[in-house]
């Protein structure tokens, strides 16, 4: 119950700010962050209650609607979506309260927060693959308002752009479930069926694991997103509104990530292993590929954006090392890009608020007028980085550790990754923050207000507490990630490879 | 008649008498009009009601056929067929006719003294398409198919005074005769081919079928053929949709809903009917017809729709793609039905609500509806805004609307029956079709409107589109009690 719950709650939190009479505007804004705090005590609450060990689905529950299709309300959490369903509810509250400068047509705006956040609290939790891809499928509707409606200059082309993409990726996807289901239904004697469980008890062939491979892959891969899939991505985080771009950034990238492990790792397990090492080696395009772009933006935001094609790049890597750290690394890096690009979005978010631009040239020595800003900022990029203390270095570790297993040449080539957003990001800083006030237009720049810092502070905090003491984090995802290959040890030639069995494999 | 023998034409029964009443009171004894309003709401809920009772008798285990030629020695040929397809088919019908005229409601008022011709037209427009649904021999429902489709030229031309009306009467007249043309040739053809116009009972089609190796096979086909085609020319099918854009734009608003979710519930029916009714053995031959012209469909009625810059034609052009979904259900045979069922009720639905939106928008009487009528309309009526953004997701088939439990059913269906390709290129054109209804929302909540005046919205219409809007989203929560009552209504 507590899992349908976590998903009705934002719901009923959007019924209520529609419902809000034009005369009582005031409460709109101060509501809004408010009902976005239950779904954050029940998503706190699964985490404290989560069994750690068990790789198994918990907090389940299972109602079907439809027997002849075998369609049901089926949700459940394991170590994995546990994590997802925490950062969307951390990441809604903050993004909400930096809404602040939303003044047209505000209570449409947060009714499709809210919305949004239904959405994809649902995708993370939904076992049943027809709910899978409605949840799915339902978040383009909110994130292409948010981005049409509240985006700046180039909003209508690139909230085109976001939905005509994803929705393409997503019809494969649709392809796929309708086919597996109907493989599912043949294998058990019914028409059809969507239960995850059941689907994962069918043995496929090769040829239709390869063709299904494909089918979800695309989906994702155009979330995550994987080069070169990833041309809406600059456009839409651009134009969006800032919390559009935290969402965006923060949670709705990580669809396309779990969408790999839970559905493409679980389901197919041969096609993965035959595809494995080009899947890695397009993460480390991405990774190469997403840094340097991201060195000559000249748009601070795009410049984030890019970053993020980068760190998800990370993830592919990891996912497909198929090595138990490489997976429980790239969950790692999700949660933990989710959290610093969360912020990073959220700062420069900030001082467009003031400025009105994003591009880096209008900017330098912001640092004399800003301090607390530029601190917070230097924070999250060295976070962003990878230096070692702060979460970003503990995924990226394990992945490059896990892809030094079996893919020893690309995980050398993904390090220069981390040199790279090095460059990147302390160039940026360099450029907006430090040295003297060249654009006079700057200098009735304030720092940062109450509310602002309380936006950043809990990022801080938790980047800095799972950067030092990733534990309690990586026992809940490890019997998870380490199911999944043990599942694809059960059913193909492939074994695991541990350090100090084999000296690292062939590339 | 027998008592028992009046429950299965109850329906068109109850509608002829409504027509005649309302033309009494309102052309002879020249009562208010609200009368006969009063009058023909009634009938339709009657008749309604009828239906509903028509279910029950089935359930008791009422006979299927009726009306049959009893001094025809060999054969008992039946006319008239009460089956659970033909009851839900009732139910769909009388339905989306109420919310029809419900929406028609404004534009009625505007009619002066021809209200009665029109109240009276709709209801037998209505028991026209209903007896289409009922019929179990080709021409039972060439008389169904007559009855419908001369009701609607008359009301697509109702608002004479507009020029493009008329042409849009004349046009749909033309096209729709030479396709009722098509349609009885094929039955004559399937006449000769089988010896049969009825569709079921011994000496049926059916049966001939089944238990005959056909000596003229090219024959049989050939009529096949041409019952498709003119029906397809109903359900606006590709290629055979090109009176739909014209006619839908030039009809008045207000009624246009009406006759569109008319004529394809009633050529949908009749499809099915036929197809899986009286010619399922054939099914080889006819399925790949279908899944051509199904391609065909989606392809051409996306791409084209993606370019209009009026409402009505892109609702025009966006049904030709609908047609193709719904007749990749047929594919499956039998286990389709229940897809297709589910898809042709809440299409219909939608279409009543979108076209009451555009005649709020543009007006009831007009035929027009250019897109910049509907720049920022979100400022001006926001609900009226938030309803058509639910009824164009309804039909783009975004998931927790009905339209997207439709469409998984038809494409499941095709999958099911081994088309995978007509599945994805379906899903292809669905991604061109979320274009289509994105580009009307956007114009809506992202266009500057060009005056600011508050739109008008007269109740009947804001009933009804606000029903449909609430059943997009409610019926695509809880689909279940709908998809299982259309899982049941099969053919004989």
């Amino acid at each position: 119950m507590a899992l349908t719950w976590l998903i009705l709650l934002p719901l009923i939190g959007a019924i209520v700010i529609a419902l809000i009479p034009r005369s009582r505007r005031e409460l709109l804004f101060p509501l809004s962050i408010a009902v976005t705090i239950p779904p954050l005590a029940v998503a706190s609450w699964i985490a404290f209650t989560f069994e750690v060990g068990d790789p198994f689905f918990q907090f389940t529950v299972d109602h079907t609607f439809f027997e002849q299709l075998g369609i049901g309300w089926r949700l459940g959490v394991d170590g994995i979506s546990l994590w997802m369903i925490v950062l969307t509810a951390v990441l809604f509250p903050l993004a909400i309260a930096a809404s602040a400068s939303i003044t047209e047509q505000r209570k449409q705006y947060m009714v499709a927060m809210l919305i949004l956040e239904t959405g994809l609290l649902g995708v993370f939790v939904a076992l049943d693959l027809l709910l899978f891809f409605a949840f799915f499928e339902i978040v383009l509707v909110p994130m292409y308002l948010l981005i049409g409606i509240w985006g700046s200059e180039n909003r209508r082309y690139a909230s085109f752009k976001f939905l005509l993409f994803t929705a393409f990726g997503s019809i494969f996807l649709l392809g796929g479930i309708i086919a597996l289901a109907v493989l599912t239904g043949d294998a058990i004697g019914a028409i059809t069926s969507f239960d995850l469980r059941e689907v994962l008890d069918v043995r496929l062939s090769s040829t239709a694991q390869l063709w299904l491979f494909a089918a979800f892959g695309i989906a994702f891969a155009v979330k995550v997103p994987i080069v070169p899939l990833h041309t809406w991505l600059a456009d839409a985080h651009t134009e969006a509104p800032t919390a559009g771009s935290v969402i965006l950034a923060g949670v709705l990238l990580k669809m396309g990530g779990y969408g790999f492990l839970r559905f493409n790792m679980t389901l197919f397990p041969e096609a993965t292993v035959d595809l494995a090492k080009g899947m890695a080696l397009l993460g480390v395009v991405g990774i190469v590929y997403g840094a340097v772009v991201a060195i000559v933006q000249p748009d601070v935001k795009r410049l984030v954006a890019y970053s993020s094609i980068s760190h998800m790049g990370f993830v592919i890597l990891g996912l497909f090392s198929l090595t138990s750290q490489g997976l429980s690394g790239g969950v790692f890096v999700m949660i933990s890009h989710g959290l610093v690009t969360g912020a990073l979005f959220l700062l420069v978010g900030m001082l467009y608020d003031r400025r009105h631009t994003r591009l880096i040239g209008d900017y330098g020595g912001v640092a004399t007028l800003m301090p607390i800003y530029a601190g917070f900022f230097l924070y999250m990029a060295f976070a962003s980085i990878g230096l070692p203390g702060l979460s970003g270095f503990v995924g990226e570790f394990l992945v490059l550790v896990g892809s030094y297993l079996t893919v020893p040449v690309l995980a050398v080539i993904a390090a220069s990754g981390v040199v790279l957003a090095a460059i990147y990001l302390l160039w940026a800083y360099e450029r907006i923050f430090t040295g003297p006030i060249t654009n006079p237009a700057n200098e009735g720049l304030h720092d940062l207000g109450f509310r602002e810092i309380a936006i950043i502070v809990p990022l801080i905090v938790l980047v800095l507490v799972i950067g030092i003491y990733p534990k309690p984090v990586l026992d809940r995802i490890q019997p998870s990630v380490d199911l999944i290959l043990e599942r694809i040890e059960a059913t193909t030639t492939y074994e695991v490879p541990e350090y100090g069995s084999t000296p690292g494999g062939g590339a | 008649m027998e008592s028992a023998e009046f429950l299965p034409i109850a329906p068109e029964v109850i509608l002829l008498a409504g027509a005649l009443i309302v033309i009494l009171l309102l052309a002879i004894f020249d009562r208010p009009y609200r009368e006969g309003g009063i009058v023909a709401f009634t009938a339709l809920t009657a008749a309604l009601i009828a239906a509903v009772f028509q279910w029950r008798a089935l359930g008791d285990g009422a006979d299927n056929l009726y009306f049959s030629a009893r001094d025809v020695p060999v054969a008992r040929l039946p006319m008239v067929v009460m089956d659970e397809y033909s009851v839900f088919a009732g139910y769909v019908i009388f339905t989306i006719a109420i919310l029809g005229l419900a929406a028609a409601w404004r534009l009625v008022q505007t009619l002066g003294s021809r209200r009665a011709e029109f109240l009276a037209l709709v209801l037998l427009g209505v028991a026209g398409v209903h007896m289409m649904t009922a019929s179990a021999n080709t021409i039972m429902m060439f008389i169904g198919l007559e009855t419908a489709s001369l009701a609607f030229y008359v009301l697509a031309g109702f608002t004479r005074e507009r020029l493009d009306a008329d042409e849009a009467a004349v046009k749909y007249f033309l096209l729709g005769s030479l396709a009722a043309a098509i349609f009885i040739y094929g039955g004559a053809l399937l006449f000769a081919a089988t010896g049969s116009t009825a569709f079921y009972g011994a000496g049926g089609i059916r049966e001939f079928l089944s238990a005959n190796i056909v000596t003229e096979p090219a024959i049989l086909l050939v009529g096949m053929g041409l019952l498709i085609v003119g029906l397809s020319f109903k359900v606006s099918a590709a290629p055979f949709h090109q009176w739909a854009p014209d006619v839908y734009q030039g009809a008045p608003s207000g009624v246009v809903g009406l006759l569109a979710a008319g004529v394809k519930i009633a050529g949908f029916a009749a499809l099915g009917r036929i197809l899986i009714g009286a010619l399922s053995s054939q099914i080889d031959d006819w399925a790949p017809v279908l899944a051509i012209i199904a391609g065909v469909s989606v392809v051409i009625g996306t791409l084209l729709a993606a370019v209009q810059d009026d409402v009505k034609r892109i609702l025009a052009y966006s049904g030709v793609a609908h047609a193709g979904y719904i007749l990749m259900a047929f594919v499956a045979g039998r286990d389709g039905i229940g897809a297709m069922w589910f898809y042709v009720a809440t299409y219909a639905l939608t279409l009543v609500g979108a076209f009451a939106v555009t005649a709020v928008v543009s007006g009831s009487r007009n035929g027009r509806s250019p897109l910049r009528d509907w720049a920022g309309l979100s400022s001006r009526s926001p609900w009226l805004a938030w309803a058509m953004l639910i009824i164009l997701l309804g039909m783009g088939g975004i998931p927790f609307t009905m339209g997207f439990v439709a469409k998984v059913g038809v494409f499941t269906a095709a999958t099911e029956a081994g088309y995978t390709w007509l599945m994805f290129l379906a899903l292809f054109t669905t991604v061109v079709g979320l274009y289509v209804y994105f580009r009307v929302a956007a114009v809506m909540f992202m266009g500057q409107p060009e005056d600011d005046d508050a739109v008008v919205i007269p109740t009947a219409s804001g009933v009804v589109i606000g029903l449909v809007a609430f059943s997009t989203i409610l019926l695509g929560l809880l689909p279940w009690p709908l998809l299982e009552l259309a899982g049941e209504a099969l053919p004989l």
